[in-house]
């Protein structure tokens, strides 16, 4: 199984590098060390996300609630701050808190009530976003000490901040994925969830621990955010979910469950920025992009397919 | 018996099983009627109640069509983008002087013909539902504002508004087109054997190629009738207002998504109906305009909406199961 | 049972949402103070003089009198609002003919993509960036990143933090724009009359400020009409069309006025006083671009449209822009010549103001396309 997700990927970087290469023939500023960094800060929030969707795709489900759990933890992350008097570092530990809980939300939903993960996650984006709404009022949460913002805004040796974090997060998903047992059981689990329950995996524990890692990282990717951004906003995050399943599944994800790959994901992830980051660059515009990433999303899954199949 | 019978609903606890279905949300949407005109009786006058009707209409057409995908075991999430696409068009049409039926038709058969397209895709090439129409979303959302530049219709001839005719001198055109709509395709659905084999497809691909139904000429059959939904629902919403925003109205596919979703249709395939979509577009239209009659804070709709949507959902799923281990 | 359970839980959701029920008092607007003019035609007191605060570029090249490139970045693209105030960018740089303008930006008002499309920008190297803000705050870091690569910064429409950018043009005051909607609605219903608003969220900075000086101007100029509630439509056309439906069903006769906050917001709230058949009965007063607005003006069901003209905004912005190349408009300065627009104040320290708010009515609606 292993070897035809390492193929995938292999195509996958082969597509990148071409495009980076074309990208970066029609524009001198794109493929300078200044603008991938900073590229690579940009793309952290979604990449955060993207690492536990591609444990929860793997399983055969889906998160959709991601979006809202970023604007929920963001609004409270400034509202406790603020408004209770939590200290800071308080503040993101309670924000990273209730992005957990939010996800462990609908990890029990998911088990208890054998529910579909794609429609239990509908109902809960319209529920956390709301709670986002009504617990801000609509007010934003500003003037934080200079300190908080070296996460989003700050530099460690030259790279992002974020982007070490980042970078950090996808070597240990990848670990986990690749090395642990835990991993094993998450491919078990997405090829034949009845084989894994009959093999005395705990198929159930396993679903309850990725979708509420899915919603920590949304908290942590909502910490960067607000950092980045200087402020809080109930409609953070808004979309991410799309984006998120976008990466994933370019990255070679089957969304029916049973393959997939951190080191696809980054690839896929990769891909979509520097497209968009290339294309505007070399001057196209933000409508003609949008459309150029939907051709270049069918475009890929379909020649890694086609590819795979003519193997087999 | 064949197969197919095997693999389709059967009858008697079809019925009771529908029954239920649409029970629970009948029973909501008059409950929820009865509760808010409590509150504030003007909930109630007709007026109120047809314009609840009135103005969605359009998610309720849409969510038929979508239900009918996710019965046979798949997603559309671009059919938001296509109806903004599909109204751009008729607007366009009608202004530039074409005869009225050629602004009403022509979405329509660019409707099928995109989501046939991406039936096709599906079908044929193998592509999961979820990334074709993902990608499809960004082709449309761009195209349609790459194209149009941005600029609003404004100039519509008066005879191109669907929503001023009335039928019968007192029904109005939107609310029989949803009504025709959903029966017609529930009836479809129910008794024709193309109908049926949806049901089979979602339910076990393999089987229903083993019993003589082709899953990929039906997912292209199925995509192709969402995209006459979709078209109907866009000429709906086209024609509600003397102006047609050339944007993709932004999540209508979550909200149409939803509504089939709470109106029962099954995400793992095989089971669901079209009836109960209409009714749960309907419920939530509803609530959507209740909460404003019962005074809740505007800051806290969404968020009660929310709750509502997941009660609806967990107890349908509580339903769902409690009939599984009964039968 | 799990029927009875779900009803019952319907219902406690419904009651504790009504606990949270509607404040008496508007209290969006980030707790800015409001400042409301003096009622009627009295005379306003002069503002005070204030220091110039904007922020200035880091060794940007001396461009004077040489061709630039200027990007102009939208809080969204795909509105006719902000294809008026395009217009009238690409109309100053026609003029000029020394400034090269596009507009680029995303299609939702999200102020993440609004933040990347600029970032991009400034990758690529332009002489000179417009903008208007999705969030004053959140787009500062990024509008700083490029005043410190030498890139000139002038908003429009939607301001940013004044440290973040060298000149802003205001195309009306808050409190002007106030004071023009609620006179005229209150021309339109009487004194003692109801009304209520439809804008776009709740979180959208203009609208929020807009509202809570409406207001203020409102308790103290016109006391006795009485605000019912605000809804918020997105920018969705259909959905403000199913609010303002909503709102005039709920409060029937009590319900004399809308207001609508947006050029989404106030034609679909026409429309819904058309399709009620309440022309002449419920006024309609708003923000809206005249395309939008001709039939319900032609018919007579919208009085008048309260705006600014959007391309003259655009123009004058992008004129700024020139002038702060060239050297013709430095911190300190009162006054900005802006081509066909004569000259325009500079008010609030860094703010350019375009002038008195522009009512569109029957008369003059025809003229204008866009």
């Amino acid at each position: 199984m292993r070897w035809l997700l390492i193929r995938h990927e292999i195509i996958l970087l082969a597509i990148l590098v071409v495009a980076l290469i074309g990208l970066g023939f029609f524009n001198d500023r794109f493929l300078t060390l200044d603008n991938l960094l900073n590229q690579g800060r940009l793309m952290t929030e979604i990449g955060l996300i993207a690492l536990p969707m591609t444990f929860v795709i793997i399983t055969g489900g889906i998160d959709l609630s991601v979006g809202a759990i970023v604007g929920l933890c963001a609004i409270l992350l400034g509202y406790s701050w603020k408004n209770w008097g939590f200290p800071l570092p308080v503040a993101v530990v309670f924000a990273l808190g209730v992005g957990t809980l939010a996800g462990a939300v609908n990890g029990l939903v998911i088990t208890r009530l054998k529910a579909p993960p794609l429609i239990v996650t509908i109902a809960t984006l319209a529920l956390y976003r709301g709670l986002a709404e009504g617990i801000s009022k609509a007010h934003s949460v500003r003037g934080y000490p200079e300190s908080f913002y070296w996460l989003g805004q700050g530099e460690a040796l030259g790279v992002p901040t974020q982007l070490w974090v980042l970078g950090a997060c996808m070597l240990v998903a990848g670990v986990a994925l690749d090395r642990t047992s835990f991993g094993r059981t998450l491919y078990a689990m997405g090829s034949n969830e009845m084989a894994a329950r009959f093999s005395a995996l705990s198929v159930d524990r396993t679903k309850l621990i990725v979708y509420a890692l899915s919603g920590l990282m949304s908290g942590l990717s909502a910490y960067v955010l607000v950092s980045r951004v200087t402020t809080t906003r109930s409609d953070m995050g808004l979309g991410y979910e799309l984006d998120v399943v976008a990466a994933v599944v370019l990255g070679g994800a089957s969304i029916f469950g049973g393959s997939g790959s951190i080191w696809g994901t980054a690839i896929g992830l990769a891909m979509i920025q520097l497209l968009k980051n290339g294309l505007a660059l070399t001057g196209v515009k933000g409508d003609a992009t949008i459309v150029v990433i939907g051709v270049v999303l069918i475009a890929s899954v379909l020649i890694a397919s086609s590819l795979e199949r003519r193997r087999e | 018996m064949s197969a197919l019978a095997l693999t389709a609903p059967r009858r008697a606890p079809l019925m009771r099983r529908f029954a239920s279905q649409e029970a629970m949300l009948a029973v909501a949407v008059i409950g929820l009627a009865v509760i808010v005109g409590f509150v504030n009786p003007r909930f109630l006058s007709t007026n109120n109640l047809a314009d609840i009707l009135l103005g969605n209409a359009y998610v309720a057409v849409a969510a038929v069509g979508m239900s009918m995908v996710i019965v046979s075991g798949n997603i559309d999430i671009s059919v938001g983008a296509l109806i903004g696409v599909l109204a751009t068009v008729s607007g366009s049409l009608a202004v530039a002087g074409y005869p009225i039926g050629l602004a009403w038709g022509a979405p329509l058969l660019l409707g099928v013909a995109v989501m046939a397209l991406q039936g096709a895709v599906v079908a044929y090439v193998g592509i999961p539902s979820i990334v074709v129409t993902l990608g499809m979303l960004s082709i449309l959302k761009g195209g349609l504002i790459s194209v149009t530049g941005g600029r609003w219709i404004t100039d519509l001839p008066d005879n191109f508004h669907l929503a001023d005719i009335e039928l019968i001198g007192v029904v109005p055109m939107p609310v029989a087109i949803m009504v025709v709509a959903t029966g017609l395709a529930a009836a479809w659905m129910r008794w024709w054997p193309g109908g049926r084999a949806i049901y089979a497809t979602g339910g076990n691909a393999e089987a229903a190629r083993l019993s003589g139904v082709s899953p990929k000429r039906t997912i292209v059959l199925v995509f192709a009738l969402h995209g006459f939904f979709a078209g109907v629902a866009a000429l709906l919403f086209a024609t509600q207002l003397r102006v047609i925003q050339s944007t993709a109205p932004a999540g209508l596919e979550l909200k149409i998504i939803t509504a089939a979703v709470v109106g029962g249709v099954s995400i793992l395939g095989g089971a669901g109906t079209v009836i109960g979509a209409t009714l749960a577009a309907i419920l939530i239209a509803e609530i959507t305009s209740a909460l404003v009659f019962v005074n809740i804070s505007p800051y806290w709709t969404d968020a009660v909406q929310g709750a509502l949507i997941l009660a609806t959902v967990i107890a349908d799923i509580l339903r769902r199961r409690r009939r599984l281990r009964v039968a | 049972m799990k029927k009875l359970l779900l009803a019952t839980a319907a219902l406690a959701a419904l009651a504790l949402g009504s606990a949270g029920a509607r404040a008496a008092q508007w209290d969006g607007g980030d707790d800015l103070p409001t400042n409301p003019l003096a009622c009627g035609t009295g005379a306003n007191p002069a503002p005070a003089a204030k220091a110039y605060d904007g922020g200035q570029p880091t060794n940007p090249a001396n461009k004077a009198g040489k061709e630039i490139t200027v990007v102009d970045v939208p809080k969204l693209i795909g509105i006719g609002y902000f294809n008026a105030t395009s217009k009238g960018i690409q109309d100053a740089a026609k003029e000029l003919g020394s400034v090269k303008a596009s507009t680029d930006g995303p299609t939702e008002a999200k102020i993440d993509e609004q933040i990347k499309f600029i970032d991009n920008y400034i990758t690529r190297g332009v002489d000179g960036i417009l903008f208007a803000a999705n969030d004053p705050v959140a787009i500062a870091p990024v509008l700083k990143k490029a005043l410190g690569k030498g890139i000139h910064v002038v908003g429009y429409d939607a301001n940013s933090t004044p440290d973040a950018r060298e000149w802003f043009v205001n195309q009306a005051q808050f409190n002007g724009i106030a004071k023009a909607m609620v006179d005229n609605m209150a021309k339109e219903i009487g004194e003692d009359s109801a009304f209520a608003i439809v804008t776009s969220t709740f979180t959208t900075p203009n609208q929020a400020r807009w509202i809570a000086e409406m207001h203020a101007y409102a308790d103290k100029c016109h006391p006795k009409l009485q605000w019912l509630e605000t809804v918020e439509a997105q920018e969705d056309n259909v959905l403000s069309f199913n609010q303002a439906t909503t709102l005039i069903n709920k409060h029937g006769d009590k319900l004399k006025g809308l207001f609508g906050m947006t050029s989404v917001a106030t034609p679909a709230s026409a429309e819904a006083v058309t399709k009620a058949k309440l022309c002449g009965k419920v006024a309609v007063v708003g923000l809206a671009t005249p395309n939008a607005m001709k039939p319900y003006v032609n018919t007579g069901c919208v009085k008048s449209v309260v705006l600014w003209n959007p391309v003259d905004l655009g123009y004058a912005a992008a004129e700024v822009l020139r002038a702060v190349v060239d050297g013709k408009l430095k911190p300190g300065a009162t006054e900005v010549e802006a081509g066909k627009l004569g000259k325009l104040q500079v008010v609030n320290g860094s703010e350019i103001l375009l002038g008195a708010p522009y009512i569109f009515d029957k008369e003059n609606i025809g003229k204008f396309d866009f």
